[in-house]
């Protein structure tokens, strides 16, 4: 059976196949009106492909049945083309297994029979060598000799015919078909000779059909091979592959099956063999492949070797399995993968277990071998597969340092990033966190708005008692998304422990409807007193795994009555569900426990361990440093719940160490950004009642004013709200103006104090004004109005000791005021310009300290802090080495 | 099967033929009349071997020197056309070959546009341009009569097709060329559909008409007068290559394209002479641009201002043709000795050339 029949058919029926489909679809083409028929098929020469007289066999023999024989014409002239050298795929080999005789060309030796017979030797030399360099396993045809003999008897050599020949064999086809062309214009009769035709038909529809594949113009391609019988032979495999692949790319998967069938059964080179195998692979689903399989050569002298074929079988199998967590893929498939992977040196295989075992829940597995596909290529899957491994065998802190490294690379990594940082932060016991995993997160929360990113952050400053930058990071996930409850929630305790009573019942009153356990929250603060003894820490807080907020509330846990762990703990847990019959307790601001002394609570509690300890408040500036949530937070909130009853202050010796953990290992939180949608509770009242307070302490370290000041010991925002001498600053005389400055200095009434005090400056006499300028500046101190006091200590000449001591107070204000905003190295110049006139003292080392360690200058903060330290033990001091540390050497896991 | 496509053939060049004599869309409201070109014979052999051997490929490819180059369906159909007029039978078929492997790769038979050397794949855009397809179509239909050649006849046949089934929109109730199969239409664009109403090669359209006779031919070269008469009467009075016609009672400038009558446009004139089309309104206004002060330019339809003038020889023959077509002016002796050089001016001099040869040889 000639060989071109199968594949014709093939092809034809394929064409005519998507013709139908064509004209169901609505449109049809010219081409298709007028099916299959227009090819010039003229008669080979010798052999035939007859597509109109073929049989249209539509299933192709069955895998037993032997390699058919070629045509002994051939068409594959190989270079007529000049980018189709796919045609030599993969170890481009003549058959050898054919048998002996007759030989079985299929290499195009056309041209070669042509210069043959016209007894050319020079040319003949030159096709057999130019044949030979394509064809490795190529030899020359034995009967070449005689094809000269007959010729000389014939009519004379056509001259025009040889250079036809010629340029065709040298692949100049367009020039071939000028020449033809200028020769039938003169020579009408000229009739060109019909294996010529053929193969320069044959050479043109290659690339065309090279071309159009190239470009993906399926329909091209198959009209082409409809249209070129001759093209579809063994000696041009790359133009089946191309047509095979046009049949997939329109939907005929059962026609590109054919194809690759024909091909099995017919084409013999071992390579191209495999390579259609391989070809087939991303073409066809896995049962075609797999009947394809069949046709693998087990006996005689060119053997396959299909199983790499079987193996990427396999890898497909687990990789199919491996994102379905309800897809098991069979051990043997497993093992091959396995052993596939292992050999290989890409990481394509060890990806696909990988994730394989990780949705599968073998994460120790997973990790090994995204592990070793990493090493392999540290590209974007790999990193996103062994980051969310880590976090599965919680390893949170080298899950986020992989996965914060990799952020930027897909979408994928960012989010996998954005779920582990959450996870991580919401771990109990709260991990022990290097700086940079908070400092580096925010960019990206405040970028995308991620609000649970913002929550997570809320409950890690919460649970590690920065109260002020957890109510901060909740308010700013609110911010984001109005409608999320545990952020309220979170939101809600965060007031409470800042004591910020309005603030507080605002959120109570806007969530109250929607959520009981908010109003709960509100009403438990006025109506249940104590009974949180009982409460044994059971529950969730005892189970690990990643928290989710968000689903407290939409999946309660069952009821515990005796839950509440977090008044045992002193740490909330948002995973806690809300449980209408048990209120969470752990909000009461009166505890029974809290009849531990305040005091004995603070320096007795663990959260004394945080890095800012909870030293007294013996510096102003850090006090003001604190405000912003700078690495001070937690005195912040120390100062905070000192004043009011603090509900974290539960400790009990039940739970020491986890208690611990919770405070010894809480790094700073970066304080959130400013909330854009104002709220009715929103920070600003707060800030007034705090910030006073903070500044107060400055007048603590200044001399006590010299004269009629009534004393200038700040009592730190707690004094009572007793008047001053009756008397309106704009009546009263200068000296009783000056002495009213300093009754409401003293009342920490700053702003009516400067009034006052102008008063004084307006009419009093010199030493009144340099008085009542000094008060002045020290009124605007306090309200941290550095500027301002600026001004007014130059209103008044001072005694240059005072000078001095307001200048450094001026200073200090504006590298405490730099360091809030994070103008570092601002902070460090003032700091610098302060040093030059007084000492620097112990607590704005510390804020120097910090400033470098902001800045990445880590030994300049580790010398400064050891400095600090050789005067004597500081904590603060402690807590900067410990951070700083900690930067340079990566925290080891908790 | 080849006797009927014998048969089928018989009957395609009769109609060919018969083109000769079509009356065709003419008798419309316009007093323009349409001509067929005879074509051949109409170049020089030694202009087109300047040509030939500046311009074209021994694969055929037609290289357009200006744009780095490249090859486009347009040049290719430019070739075929000036082969054939130079009756250079073996250029023509080498020029086709080129064309027919390396452009007529489309799934709906039209010519990819655009071909780059330096690229793989070569085809770097693969979407068509109808200037580029009716040029070859035309080309083909003249070559495949002229010297009975049915492979050329069956081709222009195909191709004339695929552009009626493509290339012609009827969305907006008119027949309108579309400039490719892709990205013009109402739906493409927001100011769709955008057309060149140099892409309207008047003088081919009789012979797409009789090729694929079921298109409604008659009605585009309609409506591709009745556009330029509409710019005519705006104030923009110069069509913009590119035009957006979504809007019928106000043309504009499509988006994304400079307001400009440019290269694109001037061989409005060009075609509309070749196809006899003399009295059509707008060349008055052409004229008074070109044979004033102004000569062929670059020009901001927008502002009337000028950004380039164009003096190459072919730019200067377009203009020369317009006065030697409406006032009968002679052709200026320097432009009567082809100087090649870019290849789109040394295209548009051999096509008025041509004309002039073959209508006007008063002029020479």
């Amino acid at each position: 059976m000639p060989l071109g029949r199968g594949i014709t058919a093939i092809v034809i029926a394929g064409v005519a196949f998507s013709a139908i489909a064509q004209q169901f679809g609505g449109s049809s083409s010219d081409q298709r009106q007028a099916p299959a028929p227009l090819p010039s098929t003229p008669t080979p020469p010798s052999g035939s492909i007859s597509p109109q007289s073929a049989p249209a066999p539509q299933n192709l023999p069955p895998p037993a049945q032997p390699p058919q024989a070629f045509p002994p014409q051939a068409q594959g002239q190989q270079t007529g083309q000049p980018p189709s050298n796919q045609a030599q795929a993969p170890g481009q080999s003549a058959p050898q297994s054919q048998p002996p005789s007759p030989p079985q060309p299929q290499v195009d030796e056309s041209a070669l029979r042509y210069f043959a017979s016209q007894g050319d030797t020079r040319r003949l030399d030159a096709e057999i060598a130019r044949l030979r360099a394509l064809y490795p396993n190529w030899s020359p045809p034995t009967d070449l000799n005689q094809l000269s003999a007959p010729i000389v008897a014939g009519p004379p050599p056509d001259p025009d015919i040889d250079r036809f020949w010629s340029l065709f064999s040298e692949g100049r086809i367009a020039e071939a078909r000028a020449a033809v062309a200028e020769r039938t214009a003169r020579d009408p009769q000229f009739r060109l000779p019909q294996d010529l035709a053929t193969a320069l038909d044959t050479a043109e529809a290659r690339t065309r059909l090279v071309n159009a594949s190239d470009n993906g113009q399926w329909r091209t391609v198959l009209d082409t091979a409809t249209q070129t019988p001759s093209l579809l032979t063994c000696a041009n495999i790359d133009s089946l592959w191309r047509v095979a692949e046009a049949f997939a790319k329109t939907n005929q998967a059962a026609r590109t099956r054919d194809v690759y069938t024909y091909i099995l059964t017919n084409c013999a080179n071992p390579a191209e063999r495999l390579a259609t195998l391989q070809k087939a692979l991303p073409l066809l689903p896995e049962q075609q492949i797999a009947d394809l399989l069949r046709y693998e050569r087990k006996t005689g002298t060119d053997q396959d070797d299909f199983s790499e074929i079987r193996d990427q079988l396999a890898l497909r199998r687990v990789d199919r399995a491996s994102s379905d967590s309800k897809q098991t893929a069979s051990a043997e498939d497993l093992a091959a993968v396995e052993t596939l992977a292992q050999e290989s040196t890409d990481s394509g295989a060890a990806l696909v277990l990988g994730w394989y075992y990780y949705h599968h829940n073998e994460p120790e597995k997973a990790r090994q071998w995204f592990q070793t596909a990493f090493d392999r290529t540290p590209e974007q899957k790999a990193a996103e597969g062994l980051a969310l491994t880590l976090r599965a065998l919680n390893r949170f802190l080298e899950a986020e340092n992989l996965a914060y490294e990799w952020r930027d690379r897909s979408p994928e990594n960012l989010s996998a990033y954005k779920d582990i940082f959450v996870a991580t932060l919401t771990q109990d016991p709260p991990l022990r966190l290097d700086p940079r995993v908070l400092s580096s997160a925010v960019p990206v929360i405040t970028r995308d708005q991620f609000y649970n990113g913002a929550q997570a952050l809320g409950w890690y400053s919460y649970n590690t008692g920065q109260f002020a930058t957890a109510r901060g990071w909740f308010d700013k996930a609110l911010d984001w998304k109005p409608d999320d409850e545990p952020s309220a929630y979170g939101l809600a305790l965060s007031l409470l422990r800042l004591n910020n009573r309005n603030a507080f019942n605002g959120v109570a009153n806007e969530w109250r409807t929607r959520s009981q356990r908010i109003a709960d929250l509100a009403d438990g603060i006025y109506d249940r007193a104590a009974s949180t003894t009982d409460l044994t820490p059971t529950g969730p807080l005892t189970s690990g795994g990643p928290l989710n907020p968000r689903t407290a509330v939409a999946n309660p846990p069952p009821a515990q009555t005796q839950s509440a762990p977090v008044s045992s703990r002193g740490g909330y847990d948002p995973r806690q569900g809300y449980d209408p019959r048990q209120p969470q307790t752990d909000a009461r601001p009166v505890d029974q426990r809290s009849s531990i002394p305040a005091n004995g609570a603070m320096t007795g509690a663990p959260m004394t361990g945080a890095p800012m300890s909870s030293a007294p408040m013996s510096s102003a500036p850090m006090a003001g440093a604190s405000m912003n949530g700078a690495p001070m937070d937690s005195r912040q909130a120390v100062t905070t719940t000192r004043q009011t009853t603090d509900t974290r202050l539960n400790y009990d010796n039940r739970q020491p160490a986890s208690a611990r953990a919770t405070a010894d290992y809480a790094s700073p939180v970066e304080p959130a950004p400013p909330v854009t949608r104002q709220r009715s509770y929103e920070a600003v009242e707060e800030i007034q009642v705090e910030r006073p307070r903070a500044v107060a302490t400055v007048t603590t370290a200044r001399p006590a004013p010299s004269a009629g000041g009534g004393g200038g010991g700040g009592t730190g925002g707690g004094g009572g709200r007793q008047s001053c001498a009756s008397g309106n600053a704009y009546t009263l005389p200068a000296a009783s103006a000056l002495s009213l400055g300093w009754c409401l200095m003293e009342l920490n009434r700053p702003m009516e104090a400067v009034t006052a005090f102008d008063q004084a400056i307006k009419r009093g006499n010199a030493s009144t004004k340099q008085e009542a300028a000094y008060g002045k500046t020290l009124a605007y101190l306090r309200k941290d109005l550095t500027k301002e006091a600026a001004i007014a200590a130059a209103e008044a000449p001072q005694a240059p000791q005072r000078r001095t001591e307001l200048q450094a107070t001026i200073l200090s204000q504006r590298a405490l005021a730099a360091y809030r905003d994070g103008r570092y190295t601002e902070a460090l110049l003032a700091l610098g310009e302060r040093a030059r006139i007084v000492p620097e003292q112990n607590d704005l080392m510390i804020i120097r300290g910090y400033a470098y360690y902001k800045l990445g200058r880590y030994n300049d903060a580790l010398k400064v802090f050891q400095a600090v330290q050789r005067t004597g033990y500081s904590e603060d001091a402690a807590a900067g080495l410990n951070v700083v540390q900690e930067a340079i050497r990566p925290s080891r896991q908790f | 099967m080849m006797g009927r496509r014998k048969a089928r053939i018989g009957t395609l060049a009769a109609l060919l033929v018969s083109a000769l004599l079509w009356g065709g869309p003419g008798t419309t409201a316009h007093a323009a009349n349409p001509e067929t070109r005879r074509l051949e014979g109409t170049v020089s052999p030694e202009n087109w071997q300047a040509y030939k051997s500046r311009f074209v490929e021994g694969t055929g490819r037609v290289i357009d020197n200006a744009n780095g180059n490249i090859s486009h369906s347009e040049g290719q159909g430019y070739g075929l056309m000036l082969a054939f007029a130079a009756g250079d039978r073996a250029a023509f078929e080498q020029i086709w070959t080129f064309t027919y492997t390396e452009f007529l790769i489309r799934d709906d038979g039209l010519a990819v546009w655009k071909w780059d050397p330096a690229s793989t794949p070569k085809v770097t855009d693969r979407n068509n341009a109808t200037d580029g397809d009716i040029l070859i179509a035309y080309a083909l239909a003249k070559a495949g009569v002229a010297w009975k050649e049915q492979r050329y006849t069956i081709m222009a046949q195909r191709i004339a097709r695929a552009l009626g089934r493509t290339g012609i929109s009827k969305t907006t109730g008119r027949s309108i060329l579309l400039p490719a199969s892709q990205g013009f239409g109402p739906n493409d664009r927001p100011d769709g559909p955008v057309v060149n109403l140099s892409y309207w090669i008047f003088e081919a359209i009789p012979t797409l008409a009789q090729l694929a006779p079921e298109y409604d031919w008659n009605g585009l070269w309609r409506e591709g007068l009745s556009i330029l008469q509409q710019v005519n009467a705006s104030k923009m009075r110069l069509p913009p290559d590119w035009l957006s016609i979504r809007d019928r009672t106000q043309y504009r400038p499509a988006d994304g394209f400079p307001p400009e009558f440019g290269y694109n446009s001037l061989r409005i004139p060009l075609y509309l002479l070749r196809a006899g089309m003399t009295d059509v309104e707008w060349l008055k206004t052409i004229k008074q641009r070109w044979l004033g002060n102004e000569g062929v330019a670059v020009v901001n339809v927008l502002t009337g201002q000028i950004r380039e003038r164009l003096t190459d020889q072919g730019y200067r023959a377009l203009s020369a043709t317009l006065a030697c077509a409406l006032d009968q002016s002679r052709v200026p002796d320097d432009l009567k000795t082809f100087e090649p050089n870019l290849y789109y001016p040394s295209t548009l001099y051999l096509l008025s050339m041509s004309l002039i040869g073959e209508k006007y040889p008063q002029c020479l």
